[in-house]
């Protein structure tokens, strides 16, 4: 074994020291909310809290865990994000598929036509418009269908589908599949690490989203707990501008604040670590082949 | 790469053209109204006969859409007694279409831009609904007052005509119902710790000048401490700006949260920059003392409200902005939880140049709009005299703010009591219900404004002290109307923002001594580089062109 050299070893070094750093500046947010969870409001007030929780109680996440309208808006999240996802992977997985045959005609086209939409939207009003006209307002629809393709998403799984060798789909061909059964039986079990990265990215997309549901949802019984939480801390801190009436200022609790995005974040968090292994290498493997 | 050269042309022609199609449809709703004047066909579900003081009954069951900011202190729930009891009362079903709070002037622009918004479009603050006058979506409510008897008794009573004018747009027509107030109610003045002020010998200031002693005396006690560091610098471009809005105040000078760029000099009659008047540069100048000085926490400027707080809570400050509900809510209810017999207290704003005034212009609240869709239902009228009711009728008032009399209040002795149980913003930590969060009452889409018997019947004994003392001051003269055309308002809003801009940076640099305020020529001669002349004379043209056509 090479010994690494003298320059290396003072790089990794540098390199550990920076990386350490960008840990500590990423996890703290996220250690500070955890501990303001647990801690009273008073503690939180006086800004006593840092990493570990002060005066600990339990009472929030009672509270919170009783609130009605928190878990509503949670399983409004949880049906958006699964039947959001189940969508977009249908339709990327297909149409990427397609993309990735070197023989289709107007190939250029169909690539045309999603990338086209990277760079250019219609705008908010005419959206608007278009999912109001069609009817999808207040559905799920309306956050599924116009989110289902993501471009990046496409353009990634494309290229890994380019990547199967061509060999093995002519050998199931002859054996007498049909074109759905090849990519069901042959493409898909050997694309188990892009489909997670997808489904992933999509999840996670659509469980963070809350743009579309503000807009096109117009009852809060439909609203899923991002827009809950936003309005929770925006609604905390930016309610206190000049004129408003008394009525409107209100005050969440600092610590109510902290325990929401403690529940929010929590699936998430839970589902990354054991799906990251296929991430990074779905996307690598796309990527070489570019 | 192959790809690119076929995309070009065909793709970007079909998307053009899909774009225009959707822009089009986008900006077709609203527009024409039908005949505006002929109420006749109009009178569905009306009452023949609607005068002040009658209960409005629609003569058949409607609804109306509307649009309702969700509040997240007291969530939106379908099955408030309030709605019921609307219905029960009026025969009107509201149906609200519910914006969460915190983004509601985004959907507010989409819906009403999309040609999707509801009838009854509440909780619009002016400036705010001058954007969407030209697109003809939202209805000229001044030709329909005439059908809102309460609306008309209060502005004449009241003597608001001069608070309305300032409100029209240039064809003479106001777009906004606004909430219309007996006597102005004063929002922010400065809290002091008054027990340290007790340990030190001093008294509350009720000047300025006083409260640079107060400020000097705490700092020689607490040489290590600053006494005063300022919250409400954070969502908004004004630093402090509660302090500077009150502080300019008393100097005769919009600043800070009320900021225009815009102010009439009555002894000139004519139109100024309000960041180039010389009041503005004593403004700026007396805070500039007291950072200079180190009186004054140079981090007032940028903290957030909850550091501002901690510093308080910490002992570390002893003097903050205040409004009576977050002096009890925040500072007082955990002061004397966390510091051993602190007391706190805020004063009236204290006295300026100026002398004992009110700004003019804060008897109107934010307000209603009401769709151009609206009108063309047959529901209109009906619609007029039930948003007159609710809005602006005694009873309404008194309905929306307390709720049922025997169900959710008591009334005797011309004071409102909650009925056993029921709490408000905390008035009763045990109760096991709250006025706002389960039954709807008391809720800033339809609370606000009325006589003053009404408005300060919910006022906390602090708040009334400190509310008696304001109501006693003297009011500015308000604005009068300039308004813009509407291509001349394109214009403004072009000059506008830079300038406001280039307000608020250098007021901050001055006040933190970054410039001298030697340098107040140069400043002014920016502004003018950034078209302030010009801006100050279109509204001196707006102003003339309004004289000469309204008298």
């Amino acid at each position: 074994m090479v010994r690494p050299s003298r320059s290396y070893r003072v790089f990794q070094g540098v390199n550990g020291v920076v990386l350490t750093l960008v840990v500590v500046v990423t996890l703290y947010p996220f250690v500070n909310i955890v501990a303001r969870s647990f801690s009273g409001e008073r503690q939180i007030r006086s800004g006593d809290v840092t990493l570990w929780p002060k005066g600990f109680n339990l009472t929030t996440y009672r509270i919170v865990f009783h609130d009605s309208e928190f878990w509503r808006s949670y399983g409004n999240t949880v049906y958006y994000t699964v039947v959001s996802t189940v969508v977009a992977m249908v339709l990327t997985t297909c149409y990427a598929y397609v993309l990735s045959k070197k023989q289709l005609k107007g190939r250029g086209l169909l690539v045309g036509v999603a990338v086209f939409t990277m760079f250019f939207t219609g705008g908010l009003i005419p959206n608007y418009v278009l999912v109001t006209s069609l009817g999808l307002k207040n559905t799920v629809w309306a956050l599924a269908l116009p989110n289902a393709i993501s471009v990046f998403n496409l353009l990634v799984m494309k290229a890994f589908f380019e990547s199967l060798p061509g060999e093995l789909e002519e050998a199931a061909q002859i054996d007498g599949l049909s074109t759905y059964g090849t990519l069901l039986r042959i493409v898909l079990p050997l694309s188990k690490a892009v489909v997670a990265t997808m489904v992933l990215f999509y999840s996670v997309s659509f469980w963070n989203s809350w743009f579309g549901a503000f807009l096109y949802m117009d009852r809060s019984e439909l609203m899923p707990v991002t827009v809950y939480l936003r309005n929770l801390i925006a609604g905390a801190t930016g309610g206190s501008n000049a004129g408003a009436a008394t009525a409107d200022l209100s005050q969440v609790g600092a610590n109510i604040q902290a325990v929401t995005i403690v529940l929010t974040s929590l699936p998430i968090l839970c589902v990354y670590p054991f799906v990251q292994r296929y991430f990074v290498s779905g996307v690598m493997l796309g990527a070489v082949k570019g | 790469m192959k790809n690119e050269g076929q995309l070009s042309r065909r793709q970007i022609l079909a998307a053009a053209g899909f774009v225009g199609l959707a822009t089009l449809t986008g900006c077709g709703g609203g527009g024409d109204g039908g005949d505006a004047k002929d109420l006749s066909k109009k009178q569905n579900g009306a009452m023949k006969e609607y005068r002040v003081g009658q209960q409005f009954k629609a003569s058949k069951p409607l609804s109306f859409s509307m649009l309702h900011n969700d509040n997240p202190g007291y969530p939106y729930k379908a099955n408030w007694l309030f709605w019921k009891e609307v219905t029960k009362r009026t025969g009107i079903t509201l149906k609200p279409v519910d914006v969460p709070l915190a983004d509601y002037e985004k959907k507010r622009s989409v819906l009403i831009g999309s040609g999707d918004a509801p009838f009854l479009i509440p909780k619009t603050y002016h400036p705010s609904e001058v954007a969407f006058v030209s697109s003809g979506a939202i209805l000229p409510v001044s030709d329909y007052t005439h059908l809102m008897p309460n609306f008309q008794a209060k502005v004449k009573k009241w003597k608001l005509e001069p608070e309305l004018d300032s409100i029209r747009q240039s064809d003479g027509k106001y777009y906004l119902l606004p909430g219309l107030h007996e006597k102005p109610k004063s929002g922010y003045s400065l809290s002091f710790r008054t027990d340290v002020l007790d340990k030190l010998g001093l008294s509350l200031p009720t000047t300025w000048d006083e409260v640079h002693q107060v400020f000097t005396a705490i700092k020689q006690q607490y040489p290590d401490r600053y006494p005063l560091s300022d919250r409400w610098s954070t969502n908004t471009p004004f630093a402090v700006g509660a302090l500077q809005s009150y502080l300019g105040q008393a100097y005769g000078v919009k600043a800070g949260w009320t900021y225009d760029n815009i102010s009439f000099d009555s002894t000139a009659k004519k139109f100024v920059f309000t960041g180039a008047t010389d009041a503005y540069r004593q403004m700026i100048e007396y805070l500039g003392k007291l950072v200079a000085e180190k009186l004054m926490d140079p981090e007032s400027f940028t903290q957030t409200d909850d550091q501002a707080i901690q510093k308080l809570l910490g002992e570390k400050s002893f003097a903050i902005s205040a409004n009576p509900q977050e002096l009890v809510q925040t500072y007082r209810y955990n002061l004397t939880k966390q510091v051993k017999g602190a007391t706190i207290e805020m004063v009236p704003v204290p006295i300026g140049p100026a002398g004992p005034v009110v700004l003019g212009g804060i008897r109107l609240e934010n307000g209603v709009m009401v769709s151009s869709k609206a009108l063309k239902s047959a529901d209109f009228v009906a619609m007029m005299q039930f948003v007159d009711w609710l809005w602006y009728s005694d009873e309404g008032q008194r309905f929306c703010k307390w709720g049922v009399e025997g169900v959710t209040y008591t009334y005797s002795g011309g004071k409102y009591r909650l009925k056993d149980g029921i709490s408000l913003m905390g008035s009763d930590a045990g109760a096991p219900k709250d006025l706002q969060k389960d039954y709807g009452f008391f809720n800033g889409v339809f609370t606000y404004g009325g006589s003053w018997a009404l408005v300060s019947s919910s006022f906390s004994p602090d708040e009334k002290k400190f509310q008696d003392a304001m109501a006693q001051r003297r009011q500015l003269p308000i604005d009068p109307p300039h308004p813009l055309e509407s291509a001349e308002q394109e214009q403004a809003s072009l000059w506008t923002t830079p300038l406001q801009d280039h307000v608020t940076q250098n007021t901050l640099q001055f006040i933190l001594g970054k410039r001298p305020l030697s340098q107040w020529g140069a400043y002014v001669n920016e502004l003018k580089a950034k078209n302030m002349q010009q801006l100050v004379d279109l509204h001196n043209k707006a102003y003339e062109r309004y004289q000469k056509e309204n008298g």
